[in-house]
């Protein structure tokens, strides 16, 4: 890639006008577009009692179920919140409207609800839902979906012919208290995926509260409640998976978390990660290679904002915007503070740079969930696609500057640098969860989102001319899906994930703009050392690398 | 309720009376002093009344009377006998001085103040002025009175609550006077800022600035509501125009210096920083925002002007981001020492705020 960008530096110096007109025409065309078959509606039920549940729903999973290859897209849906809502709560999820829901895609590009058929009509009626993980757990080759809840979680194992079964029980990762966001990572490299759940906050209807004015009462900060632990699940290899919260360290930390994205950011060939906290510093858990991680975010520069604050950390992105190889963390929150940029310096540390990179111009009033950091013009650097609507319904009230719908925000990546770009005409949502996949295989990368009482918006992308790239891959020692990789293509780099965002699940397959380069040099260090390179790579194509076997 | 605790001692004037009556009035007002003195302020009273029953016409004993009901905290009992004394003896300061404060803890203002006009009593003046709806009066008689008690709290608080009235007089005065003046449009603007109504307040400063586009502050004051929104573009813009307004201001330069910082501009933020520095050197503020824009760019300048703000503020939040920026500066340089001393100090003052 670092050749593509002194080419493009040089070409700037000599045609400058030419060139400005070719950038203009990369810009990408973002179109809402309604995707048929697809009619689900994300129920949250608000309450005038303001039970802090109803702000945070819901997740989305772009993962490709039966292994067509085509993008299906799972829904979490809410629930029916009862007023007043009482331990053991019951959210009605019995009731279809509440369903969660899978939408197979079909090869004209419209869709079908398959939930049934799938098996997946099952939410839990005491389960209030929050987001989806999506990874083949026991490398079968079909993707396992994880679903998160207020209540307890579900694990569906993916039987390989178009149904699910919940192996929760047997697979014990119910966890229970408020998860949030979940993903499956490989933390000791053997090959099998474990599973990391975010936990939000220490609450229960019988201590939810209201704040604000008697007339008009508003949700209570998350200070209001009480802070609670992540959880670390370690895949046994037998369908079982043993909770290491403890042994890991990863629960000697009290937290508010809601995001998590996972990424090696020292290099060191174990993935570690990262946990956005609400209001409170942000965790990077760095994995110390023994099956235990150590929380370093204070000292390595990652906990705080720009200006020494916490931030109101919520969905997070953990990749590498600046193509210096090193992945960077791109973190959404409340509004009035920018959106948190932490650049990874390389020395294990990481330096708040929102303002230097144009975050600061960018964030203004509104509030992220969310994120991604994926190259939507195809120009070689990751552009940020954050979708965004305030935590609450009534804010106007309290600040007229605010508003609890919003459009979301398309940030293009100028070398580093990012600007605002023009999502087209849209809806204002009380956006939440975000996931991002080439959904029609044309070679650009589109964008779903949810929103609070709404519909998913479908943001697909109408490409232009540049090359690009989509890796899958297939592991062998390492993990079928290949999480934790590190994948460089013409100097760009990716961590192989699925996880990231906010609830939500993104398209395994590793998306690379290429600009105008029509060939590819790959290079891929495997979760399990092994190192693999491709040269001469034609462009344009949906490649499948297959882990080589140890020399 | 106002607390009048400003007791003078009470200089009084023997009254004449005829001998013998006199002696007995005095035995009577000797014996209430006394019990005065045993704080039986019940037993002082019947002595009192007993002895103006002998001389009704001793405003001495009156005014014991007066001030025994007072240190019952009996304002309103005081305020018969006190006026009949006032009567007797309109220039006996200590008299009218206590039916002064007697009126005023009743609530009657404006009949107090010719009473302590003649005691000469400014702070309990100006309190009664600003009761009376008079904060202009309020304030040059507080402002007296602290002038030799200066730490007294109550004036203190009193003046602050005049100052706001007399404001707010001077306010309703200029609305009403001036409705589409640029004035009355900036103090909407700001009315509509307090009360977080946004769109209403921009509105105000875009027509206050449409009708004298030259009036120093308005510019800032509108850029300091868009910076609020973080919104940017539009607070530089304002700000630019009151930095051209005003090129001598320091706090001009140190809000355009801190819009640029947010929009990234980090190399014009740090120009217009060290401005404002140069025009009001060793602001704290100003320094800490030099330390951030030129964090990136010039590390060497950056430390300088967070060592600078830590000479100055010690254990405030400031202080503690400025240990934060500078251990991260550090860390980019692979001084991995000095970055955990930075990081030691910073925990020490989250310690300290946090006790």
């Amino acid at each position: 890639m670092r050749s593509v960008v002194r080419k493009r530096g040089i070409l700037l110096l000599l045609v400058a006008l030419p060139v400005f007109a070719k950038l203009v025409t990369r810009a990408p065309q973002l179109q809402l577009t309604p995707l048929h078959g697809v009619d689900f509606v994300l129920r949250h039920s608000p309450t005038t009692r303001k039970y802090l549940i109803e702000t945070m729903p819901g997740g989305v999973a772009l993962l490709d179920y039966n292994n067509d290859g085509l993008l299906d897209i799972f829904l979490v849906n809410a629930g029916h919140v009862p007023s007043p809502l009482r331990s053991p709560a019951h959210f009605d999820r019995d009731n279809p409207a509440y369903w969660n829901r899978l939408y197979r895609q079909n090869k004209d590009g419209t869709f079908t609800d398959v939930t049934v058929q799938a098996g997946l009509q099952h939410a839990g009626d005491t389960n209030y839902g929050m987001g989806v993980a999506v990874g083949d757990y026991d490398n079968d080759g079909f993707p396992d979906i994880y679903v998160t809840n207020f209540g307890k979680n579900i694990l569906y194992h993916n039987n390989g012919d178009g149904t699910f079964t919940d192996v929760t029980a047997k697979a014990g990762v119910a966890a229970g208290g408020w998860s949030v966001s979940a993903g499956f990572f490989d933390y000791d490299n053997d090959g099998k995926l474990d599973l990391f759940v975010t936990r939000y906050l220490d609450w229960t209807p019988e201590t939810s509260k209201t704040c604000g004015r008697v007339e008009e009462p508003m949700y209570c900060p998350p200070g209001e409640f009480g802070s609670t632990t992540n959880i670390l699940y370690h895949n046994r290899g037998d369908g079982t998976f043993e909770d290491v919260s403890v042994a890991s360290g990863i629960a000697a930390k009290k937290g508010r978390g809601l995001g998590v994205a996972f990424a090696d950011y020292d290099g060191d060939g174990f993935t570690d990660v990262f946990v956005t906290n609400d209001a409170l510093e942000q965790f990077l858990f760095h994995n110390n290679r023994n099956g235990t991680f150590s929380e370093v975010a204070l000292d390595s520069g990652a906990a705080l904002n720009n200006s020494g604050k916490m931030p109101s950390g919520m969905g997070v992105a953990f990749q590498d915007y600046d193509n210096d190889g090193l992945p960077d963390l791109l973190i959404t929150q409340l509004p009035h503070e920018p959106y948190v940029l932490f650049h990874n310096d390389g020395n294990k540390s990481f330096s708040a740079l929102e303002l230097e990179t144009g975050f600061g111009a960018l964030s203004e009033t509104s509030s992220g969930w969310g994120v991604g950091l994926e190259d939507f013009d195809n120009d070689g650097w990751k552009d940020a696609f954050i979708v965004q609507g305030h935590v609450f319904d009534n804010v106007h009230s309290y600040d007229n500057s605010l508003r609890y719908r919003d459009v979301p925000l398309l940030a293009l990546n100028n070398r580093g640098h990012f600007e605002r770009g023009n999502v087209g005409p849209t809806l204002a949502v009380a956006g939440r969860g975000a996931a991002f996949g080439d959904l029609n295989n044309d070679g650009w990368i589109d964008a779903v989102t949810t929103a609070l009482g709404d519909g998913p918006q479908f943001y697909l992308n109408r490409g232009g001319k540049s090359h690009w790239l989509t890796i899958t891959l297939h592991g062998m020692s390492s993990n079928r899906d290949g999480y934790g990789a590190r994948v460089q293509v013409n100097g760009q780099v990716r961590f192989a994930t699925a996880a990231g965002s906010y609830l939500s699940s993104s398209d395994k397959r590793l998306h690379f703009g290429l600009g105008d380069n029509s060939k590819a040099e790959i290079e891929i260090r495997w979760p399990s050392g092994i190192r693999q390179t491709l040269r001469e790579v034609p462009a344009d194509q949906f490649l499948i690398i297959k882990e080589p076997e140890r020399k | 309720m106002i607390q009048v605790v400003l007791f003078l001692p009470l200089l009084l004037q023997p009254q004449a009376a005829a001998p013998q009556a006199a002696d007995q009035a005095k035995l009577l007002l000797q014996s209430g002093i006394d019990a005065e003195n045993r704080n039986d302020l019940d037993r002082a009273l019947v002595e009192f009344r007993k002895a103006a029953e002998v001389d009704p016409s001793s405003s001495e004993v009156l005014l014991r009377i007066g001030d025994a009901y007072m240190k019952k905290h009996d304002a309103a009992a005081a305020i018969a006998p006190l006026k009949r004394a006032a009567e007797l003896s309109p220039d006996s300061v200590p008299i009218q001085q206590l039916l002064g404060y007697a009126l005023l803890a009743q609530g009657y203002a404006a009949e107090a103040i010719p009473h302590l006009e003649i005691a000469r009593d400014p702070g309990a003046l100006g309190i009664a002025l600003l009761e009376n709806d008079e904060p202009a009066k309020a304030i040059v008689n507080l402002q007296s009175a602290l002038e030799s008690d200066r730490e007294n709290p109550d004036l203190l608080f009193y003046l602050s609550r005049a100052e706001t009235a007399a404001g707010s007089q001077s306010t309703d005065k200029l609305l009403a006077a001036f409705p589409n003046s640029a004035r009355a449009h900036q103090t909407r603007g700001q009315g509509y800022y307090q009360m977080k109504m946004i769109p209403e307040a921009v509105k105000e400063y875009e027509q206050a600035i449409a009708i004298r586009t030259d009036l120093p502050g308005l510019h800032l004051e509108l850029g300091e509501i868009y910076a609020g929104r973080a919104e940017w573009p539009k607070a530089e813009e304002q700000f630019r125009a009151e930095t051209k307004l005003q090129p001598g201001s320091a706090e001009a330069a140190f809000r355009l210096g801190d819009a640029l910082l947010q929009e990234g501009q980090m190399k014009e933020a740090a120009d217009e920083l060290r401005r404002s520095d140069s025009l009001r050197p060793n602001m704290p503020e100003t320094l800490y925002a030099m330390g951030r824009a030129l964090a990136a760019a010039d590390a060497s300048a950056a430390e300088q002007a967070l060592t600078s703000v830590l000479k100055i503020e010690q254990n405030t939040p400031l202080a503690a981001q400025a240990d934060l920026l500078l251990a991260s500066i550090h860390r980019k340089q692979g001084k991995s020492e000095l970055a955990s001393r930075e990081m030691a100090d910073y925990r020490r003052i989250q310690g300290l705020r946090g006790q």
